[in-house]
């Protein structure tokens, strides 16, 4: 049987166990993966996985059940353990249908790659060892501590009691590398760097390894400000979580009706400088997060949430747009088939500006650049708190020197209205949010007198 | 224990096979959860389900190789991808491998349970989230939204390797979890708090979820109204429920020998004085209810209590059999893996501050001006000592008295200092749950006394 027989299989054994409707949700990944421990490659890993998720709805009762075990006897006391769970629910009133057949869009292009689809162990193994040479070779003082390179093969099989039935093949390649530069008995803060890409042509892990290397050395011998208010340049890692991981939230339809997004209501009104549009778009040739149906089988498409600056639509899956009699935006996500759909981003574009990273600096006269944040955001109210790492302070447009015990703070939705101006370089981030560095200005910059 | 006869525990065990060089270690991990979750009044998700794996970690040569299914009947082409792996990438590795000799164990382990959730109804468990959600929403006219969840996650464990060794264990954790939101005059406010521990179902007796939803209840909708407390260095009691926080991040990962081997603040420490005499740090593999507790860990090592530090004296790091040959100890116990699809890494498992004789009204006595920080977030450590975690709320403190309530916000410090300047702890141990992030995921316990010192906060201007 292949992975469709087995949706097909437990629609149909649902319906037969008196469900009013269902829906399986099929996944099977495979993955070649590098993982690199104290300095040195530690081990590879070859795995596969596969599972089966299915929900039933009886009496506007919902019950869901999983299993990793693909198999016909499986799949039934997997189906009888969503109605028995159903059985023992309580009714929702809000709930409308299970997505019904439509046409899909035509499948974006450049979501599958057979390089990365076939890639074996050797293979892989040296596009770590492009990426680890790179670092090391970048300069004495840098010290690898660890890493991760997975490439992945992921297969997806949506079917349903009202006739969805897609099936997809996506790839992806990823990584991380993490950095120290030591000089003197001076050790740096981690450096961090990810890149991922769906074609294996384009990811770069000699990039990953130059640009890890070159944040570690930046941060050596560091020095203190007087803390003050002013411009910051977010570097994509720490823009996509500081501002653009709040206005995810903020955006999400089950956030909005639930009262726990103050962009409920205000639609059409400005949330943003003018400089900044962004969209959410599931069909992104080459996307990380692009197919041509979501994870309930309703078509992907392009939605358009910020357009310079004025805030114009949010993100559904089924359950929120039916409880608004509107069509869903093709936003249901599973992160894998053992979890229920909620409304994530697809791909979160944010459009490029004009300027590269460089001509941000040169347009501060006093302020900092962070490459790396850790610390905390509240998604709800946009409150954010945490230590620039990496960080550096700039004078007259040009970076003086290293910083360290230096926390920002502030708030993203004011953050968003500062914004002085997007940088070009545009890069996928592990939020899914593809993002440039932005210059934002009135952060508060601390430091320990 | 009952020992269910695994059929696929029995293939490894035939497919341990002769032919295959150098040291194999097999495992297989059938995790099976309950979760409910009821979201501003409606049940929202009511799930159960099934996975199961095997995987194989073959030390051929001085080179690792893994590799790990969910078709149990690929065992044997698992066991030859896992052993080629270890061959072809042994060229293009510099490191030789090697491991600290162990004794091999053959053993059978279960979660010390009252209720076992395997044999309870799941109705209850539904009533009872559902109420917990009702009492939230009745708390207060500002609260808007909320989200209470309960899960069970039951894990079947075997360990086989090719020294003799073959561990059963079943290590059942069960742990709740609310967060609330509340709106007032334009205003909007969040608030988290969590249950549980290593345990069947009687956990809810000892950790509540109610109590967990009325404190998230109470905290969201008193700061729905109040200001971000002010950035700046200061004098703060880290309520005892965070400082298994600062246990984790900001020394326990700097100990975990793969972090003091790329040179982490602690490398070269021990026996050296790292922190105030009124700090004893402890990772203990085996405390009682932890969340990370195990008999054994997943290279098959014993678990045991390892002290950090004591007494301000830096005493040891926590290890996996590989490092501690490298570093010519005993193994510790800290190989953990967060499932069949990854390899051991060194995790830490129970961390805490022992407990002191301060009461918090001692605590407090002697603060002129500070903060007394509540509720956790997510935090990080960094290599150089310098750690991060968050805090939902930060209640000024006068002259030795609580005052006003404000938003928490991060913290951070460097550990050094931080730890040197711990010169009050109090007697209200508490163990907590957690879940920490490192390559991969893993459950964690975290546990603490509220105590006294200094930190930079990341605040309003």
């Amino acid at each position: 049987m292949n992975l469709l027989d087995f949706a097909e299989l437990a629609v149909k054994t649902c319906q037969k166990l008196g469900a009013d409707e269902c829906e399986a949700f099929i996944q099977s990944q495979q993955t070649v993966e590098v993982v690199l421990e104290r300095a040195e490659i530690q081990n590879e890993r070859f795995k596969t996985q596969s599972g089966i998720g299915i929900r039933v709805i009886k009496d506007k009762k919902l019950g869901f059940a999983y299993t990793s075990k693909l198999s016909e006897e499986s799949i039934e006391e997997t189906c009888r353990a969503a109605l028995s769970l159903a059985k023992v629910s309580a009714p929702n009133p809000e709930w409308v249908s299970l997505p019904s057949k439509e046409k899909l869009p035509k499948t974006p292009d450049g979501i599958f790659d057979p390089e990365i689809a076939n890639i074996n162990g050797d293979k892989m193994l040296n596009i770590v060892i492009n990426a680890y040479d790179a670092a090391k070779g970048y300069d004495k003082r840098v010290d690898i501590d660890d890493g991760k390179f997975s490439a992945v093969l992921n297969e997806i099989v949506v079917a349903n009691s009202h006739g969805v039935e897609a099936q997809e093949k996506t790839t992806r390649i990823e990584g991380y590398l993490v950095c120290v530069a030591k000089e003197h008995g001076e050790t740096s803060s981690m450096a961090y760097e990810y890149d991922a890409s769906t074609m294996l042509k384009e990811f770069l892990p000699e990039k990953i390894g130059r640009s890890a290397a070159g944040k570690a050395l930046s941060s050596l011998h560091p020095k203190k400000v007087e803390s003050f208010t002013g411009k910051v340049i977010l570097d994509s890692d720490p823009a996509s979580f500081i501002l653009f991981y709040p206005v995810i939230s903020s955006v999400n339809a089950d956030n909005v009706q639930r009262g726990r997004s103050l962009w409920a209501g205000k639609i059409g009104e400005k949330v943003a400088t003018p400089k900044l549009t962004v969209f959410d778009d599931g069909l992104m040739p080459k996307g990380i997060g692009s197919l041509n149906f979501d994870f309930e089988g309703v078509p992907r498409q392009k939605t358009p949430i910020i357009i310079r600056g004025k805030l114009e639509g949010f993100i559904h899956n089924s359950y929120t747009a039916n409880k608004e009699g509107r069509k869903s935006t093709g936003n249901a996500y599973r992160e894998s088939y053992n979890m229920l759909p909620i409304v994530a981003a697809s791909n979160f574009v944010v459009k490029a500006g004009r300027r590269r990273l460089a001509e941000l600096i040169e347009e501060v006269d006093k302020g900092i650049i962070v490459r790396r944040f850790s610390g905390n955001v509240r998604p709800e109210s946009g409150e954010f708190s945490g230590i620039a790492k990496q960080a550096s302070y700039i004078e007259n447009g040009q970076i003086k020197y290293a910083l360290g015990e230096t926390m920002i703070s502030g708030n993203a939705f004011q953050a968003l209205r500062n914004i002085i101006d997007v940088g070009c370089e545009i890069r996928p981030t592990e939020i899914r949010a593809y993002t440039p560095p932005i210059l934002v200005d009135n952060i508060h910059i601390i430091s320990k007198q | 224990m009952l020992l269910v006869k695994i059929v696929a525990v029995e293939v490894l065990k035939e497919s341990l096979p002769k032919r295959l060089e150098g040291y194999v270690e097999l495992r297989y991990h059938k995790r099976q959860t309950f979760n409910v979750s009821v979201k501003d009044g409606k049940i929202d998700t009511l799930n159960s389900g099934t996975v199961e794996g095997v995987c194989a970690r073959v030390l051929t040569d001085g080179s690792w190789g893994f590799a790990s299914t969910t078709t149990l009947e690929k065992v044997d082409e698992m066991l030859k991808d896992a052993s080629s792996l270890a061959k072809s990438s042994k060229p293009k590795k510099k490191r030789v491998v090697k491991l600290a000799s162990l004794k091999p164990h053959v053993d059978k382990y279960e979660t010390p349970m009252k209720e076992d959730p395997r044999k309870a109804g799941k109705e209850e468990l539904v009533s009872l989230v559902i109420d917990v959600d009702k009492a939230v929403r009745g708390f207060s006219k500002t609260i808007v939204s909320d989200t209470v969840t309960f899960n069970i996650v039951d894990d079947d464990l075997v360990f086989i390797s090719s020294e003799g060794s073959e561990i059963h264990q079943r290590i059942v954790r069960c742990f709740g979890s609310v967060t609330v939101v509340a709106r007032e005059n334009g205003n909007i406010a969040s608030a988290y708090e969590s249950i549980g521990g290593q345990s069947g179902l009687e956990v809810l007796e000892k950790t509540p979820l109610m109590n967990a939803g009325l404190t998230a209840a109470e905290r969201a909708s008193k700061l729905v109204s109040a200001k971000v407390a002010p950035a700046g260095y200061h004098q703060v009691i880290l309520e005892n429920r965070i400082v298994g926080l600062l246990a984790h991040e900001a020394v326990g990962h700097c100990a975990e020998a793969d972090l003091v081997f790329g040179g982490s603040f602690l490398a070269n420490k021990i026996g050296g004085k790292v922190a105030s005499e009124k700090v004893t740090l402890v990772d203990d593999g085996f405390f009682p209810n932890g969340f990370g507790t195990m008999k054994y860990d997943d290279e098959g090592v014993p678990t045991q209590k390892t002290v950090i530090i004591e007494k301000g004296i830096c005493k040891g790091f926590l290890h996996s059999r590989e490092t501690a040959q490298h570093f010519g100890v005993n193994p510790t116990g800290n190989a953990r893996a967060w499932n069949f699809e990854f390899d051991p890494i060194i995790r830490m498992r129970n961390t805490y501050i022992e407990a002191g004789d301060y009461t918090l009204e001692e605590l407090a006595e002697d603060i002129k001006e500070g903060f007394f920080l509540k509720g956790g977030l997510g935090g990080q450590a960094d290599f150089n000592g310098e750690f991060m975690f968050g805090t939902q709320e930060a209640i000024k403190i006068k002259n030795g008295e609580f005052a006003e309530s404000m938003r928490g916000v991060t913290i951070s410090g460097n550990a050094f200092e931080v730890l040197k300047n711990v010169d009050a702890v109090g007697k209200d141990f508490i163990m907590r749950v957690g879940l920490c992030g490192k390559e991969q995921v893993n459950y964690v316990g975290m546990g603490g006394a509220s105590l006294r010192t200094r930190v930079l906060m990341g605040g309003a201007k």
